[in-house]
């Protein structure tokens, strides 16, 4: 049985299973990120929080997309920094963290506008 | 098991990295299992009441996949920690763990990323859900 996906294992040597297993539990805790990111924005929404409608729903909305692309960006993560491993090259940038920072500190200003403007 | 063989027993690695992916698992299962839990409590009230029914799906299916995933990652474990023990020096293939899952041969590979790519296409499934489940009920609250 060939292990999935090819695109990974297909190149270079098996690294030290170490290294693989923590590549793993990376890919989870971004994937509970992304989860807890939707979790916030239904709730922003459902809370029914006396905040300016438009600004609480865009933060909502924005909360919520961007915890719906953290999951493809863990995988894909994932398989880039497994590649690297398995060639002995170092490990790729945190792309997604920079995404993260730039979502939640926009996200923390719309809640801000919605207080201000409620 | 006496001898100078290798241990095949108590855990491969002494930072016990299996044991503490498998927790990842869990803690992720159980993520899942408290989101669908709470989606069953307030998708329902959010969508037009001829849809309500339709609310508790997300929830059902959520539960159910929480389990799979949970028994998922026992497995995984399992089948991760006989490989390892199997590439241990001086280990004898076909005679591994008592705990193996699928007969007595160790498996020739470690476990692959299909588990993360099936974890990764139910977090964007319910992602994209939750989008849908936010515009219907912000709709409802303004022609309300």
């Amino acid at each position: 049985m060939r292990r999935f996906p090819a695109s990974v294992y297909a190149i270079g040597e098996e690294p030290d299973p170490r290294f693989s297993l923590a590549n793993e539990r990376t890919f989870l805790a971004w994937t509970r990120t992304g989860l807890a990111l939707i979790a916030g924005g239904v709730a922003l929404e459902v809370l029914g929080l006396d905040l300016h409608v438009g600004f609480r729903l865009a933060a909502s909305l924005l909360l919520i997309i961007t915890g719906t692309a953290v999951a493809p960006l863990a995988w894909w993560e994932w398989m880039r920094a497994e590649r690297a491993l398995r060639q002995s090259r170092p490990l790729p940038g945190a792309f997604s963290a920079v995404v993260l920072a730039v979502v939640v500190t926009v996200v923390g200003l719309l809640v801000v506008a919605g207080v201000l403007w409620r | 098991m006496t001898g100078q063989g290798p241990s095949v027993r108590g855990p491969f690695d002494p930072g016990l990295q299996p044991e503490r992916t498998e927790l990842a698992w869990r803690r992720t299962a159980l993520a899942i299992a408290i989101g669908s839990l709470v989606s069953l409590r307030i998708f329902p009230l959010m969508l037009p009441s001829a849809f309500a029914a339709w609310g508790f799906v997300p929830g059902a299916v959520g539960l159910v996949a929480a389990c799979a995933l949970w028994s998922a990652a026992r497995r995984r474990q399992l089948r991760m920690t006989a490989w390892l023990h199997s590439t241990l020096p001086g280990a004898m293939p076909g005679a591994m763990l008592g705990a193996m899952p699928a007969g007595p041969t160790a498996p020739q590979d470690p476990p692959g990323g299909g588990m993360l790519l099936a974890l990764t296409v139910l977090a964007a499934a319910f992602g994209i859900l939750c989008i849908g489940i936010v515009v219907v009920s912000s709709l409802l609250a303004n022609a309300g």
